[in-house]
């Protein structure tokens, strides 16, 4: 039930971002704010990097943002 | 990443080209992403270097430092190539995967080849978590990135990594085309990946689920992957931006850890022997991705979250969020942290095997991390931008640290003497990075 309910959190905005992509954004001069560094989504590759090796090394679950590796890991 | 934010300053021209500079430098990622906000404009033909150097530690377990490089070449018309390199010292003591005992347990090294050699020799005095004290490890690791325009909407990148280690070498690539729509509104990308590793344990691969102290051990082994990941970017409004991810991945080959064991105990609590674990030599992994950054004046937060499902019967959620706050006329800024997961744990695994069932187990693994826990990681980081060089954009000074704690859900009925022992302890450790970009 809970596994469920998560997809259904996750998949909600997702239906969202297909069925109104076209009524929903701004116009080239609005993007002052997302231009801005701390708004891209990743703001941190190195930091990203760094947590993600940490995380693969100590839980079953890695990737998701992007291509998870197989690594080794043996720790 | 090499930009100066100024949030009362108009993105003109110079600004969205580093803008789309600094959005490709996730080295080794394999989807192009946030399209939509960087902008497709010439690019001038530049140089960003990106550093950091971490320090991590365990309570009581391993220790490791970590310099990291991300070099950016930016040849214009939004063509870049970005290379990384990676170095990682690992050294302490780690888990083997035998259980605590009331007595005293000896085990041999992973070079070791019979348990009479004292030279290669540790013991576990009775109640403590049976860990190899010599554990060392060294990792070089490196990927390339090019990414590329095919049209005005249309962006493709291609990606490589290895990673090499004495006992372990890994070798990927990845393809990924991008399309923009909706006035640069909506970002779809698709992607896909395939990796191969080697392995070449220390003293050979132990034979999965054979007695341990017949040392029973073959050549090296290997694993094979692929994945394929869809995602699509959305800018909501001037100041929030989501993206979702689909991806999946498949493993086969060789997926055991080859210095994890397994104890054998009997009713009354006592250790009998031990096995050298064995995993399914497949998994297919399927996860959901959500991210949304939501902006402000002088602060941004970012929430992201993920769902994820394996055929080894683990699911995981994982929820982070990032707030930053900028001081100082936007040259300094602080950002906490705060990270929620939890698994379940893997179908085969078991801190044990009965001695009772020891000749019906067909999988089992006691390695924790297939375990199920839950864990929270807390953080803060800082970070200062430094003056303008030359024709970069500045550079960025930066320090943080991260505090993680894992701990083991469930309950575990210790048969007989075992009762009271702390049979999988969870676990501490701290981050600290610095990092400097110019």
């Amino acid at each position: 039930m809970k596994a469920n309910r998560m997809i259904w959190i996750l998949l909600l905005p997702a239906a969202v971002l297909a069925s109104g992509c076209s009524s929903i954004g701004v116009k080239p001069w609005q993007h002052d704010l997302l231009a801005r560094e701390d708004m891209r989504l990743t703001n941190d590759s190195l930091d990203t990097a760094i947590d993600d090796h940490l995380y693969f090394s100590k839980e079953a679950s890695s990737g998701g943002r992007s291509f998870a590796g197989g690594g080794c890991g043996c720790n | 990443m090499q930009l100066k934010p100024r949030v009362r300053r108009p993105a003109g021209p110079d600004m969205r080209r580093r803008l789309m500079a600094a959005s490709c430098a996730l080295l080794g990622a394999s989807s192009a992403r946030s399209q939509a906000v960087a902008g497709s404009g010439p690019a001038p033909n530049t140089w960003s270097i990106d550093t950091a150097l971490a320090y991590y530690h365990e309570d009581g377990r391993i220790q490791a430092i970590e310099p990291v490089v991300n070099v950016l070449k930016d040849f214009g018309d939004g063509e870049t190539v970005g290379l990384n390199l990676t170095f990682d010292a690992l050294s302490g003591s780690s888990p083997n995967g035998a259980l605590p005992s009331r007595s005293v347990q000896t085990f041999a090294s992973p070079s070791g080849k019979n348990l009479t050699d004292p030279s290669k020799l540790y013991t576990t005095a009775p109640g403590q978590l049976p860990v190899d004290p010599h554990y060392h490890d060294q990792r070089l690791a490196g990927a390339l990135n090019w990414q590329l325009p095919l049209t005005r909407v249309t962006q493709a990148t291609l990606g490589g990594k290895m990673s090499y280690e004495h006992d372990f070498f890994s070798v990927s690539g990845n393809v990924s085309i991008a399309e923009d729509f909706n006035e640069k509104n909506t970002t779809l990308s698709l992607g896909v990946n395939d990796e191969y590793d080697t392995l070449h344990p220390i003293g050979g691969t132990p034979v999965a689920g054979s007695d341990y102290t017949l040392f029973e051990k073959t050549a090296g082994k290997t694993k094979n992957g692929a994945g394929v990941l869809l995602g699509v970017t959305q800018v909501m409004s001037r100041r929030w931006l989501s993206e979702f991810n689909l991806s999946a991945d498949r493993f086969t080959g060789y997926l055991n850890d080859p210095y994890k064991i397994i104890s054998i105990i009997d009713a009354a609590g006592n250790t009998t022997g031990y096995e050298y674990e064995r995993r399914p030599d497949e998994r297919t992994r399927k996860s959901a991705y959500l991210e949304n950054r939501v902006g402000w004046d002088r602060a941004s937060a970012g929430l992201s979250l993920r769902y994820m499902t394996d055929d080894w019967q683990i699911h995981s959620e994982t929820a982070q969020l990032h707030l930053r706050w900028w001081i100082d006329s936007q040259d300094k800024y602080f950002e906490p942290s705060l990270r929620w997961y939890r698994q379940t744990a893997a179908d085969f695994y078991s801190p044990w095997i009965s001695a009772a069932n020891q000749n019906s187990t067909a999988y089992a693994s006691s390695d924790s991390r297939l375990g199920a826990f839950h864990a929270l990681t807390f953080g803060l980081k800082y970070g200062e931008k430094l003056a303008d060089q030359g024709n970069s954009a500045g550079g960025e000074f930066s320090a943080r640290i991260e505090y993680y704690q894992q701990v083991t859900d469930g309950h575990f009925d210790a048969p007989g003497s075992l009762q009271g022992l702390d049979l999988v302890p969870g676990l501490k450790a701290i981050l600290l990075q610095i990092g400097w970009r110019f």
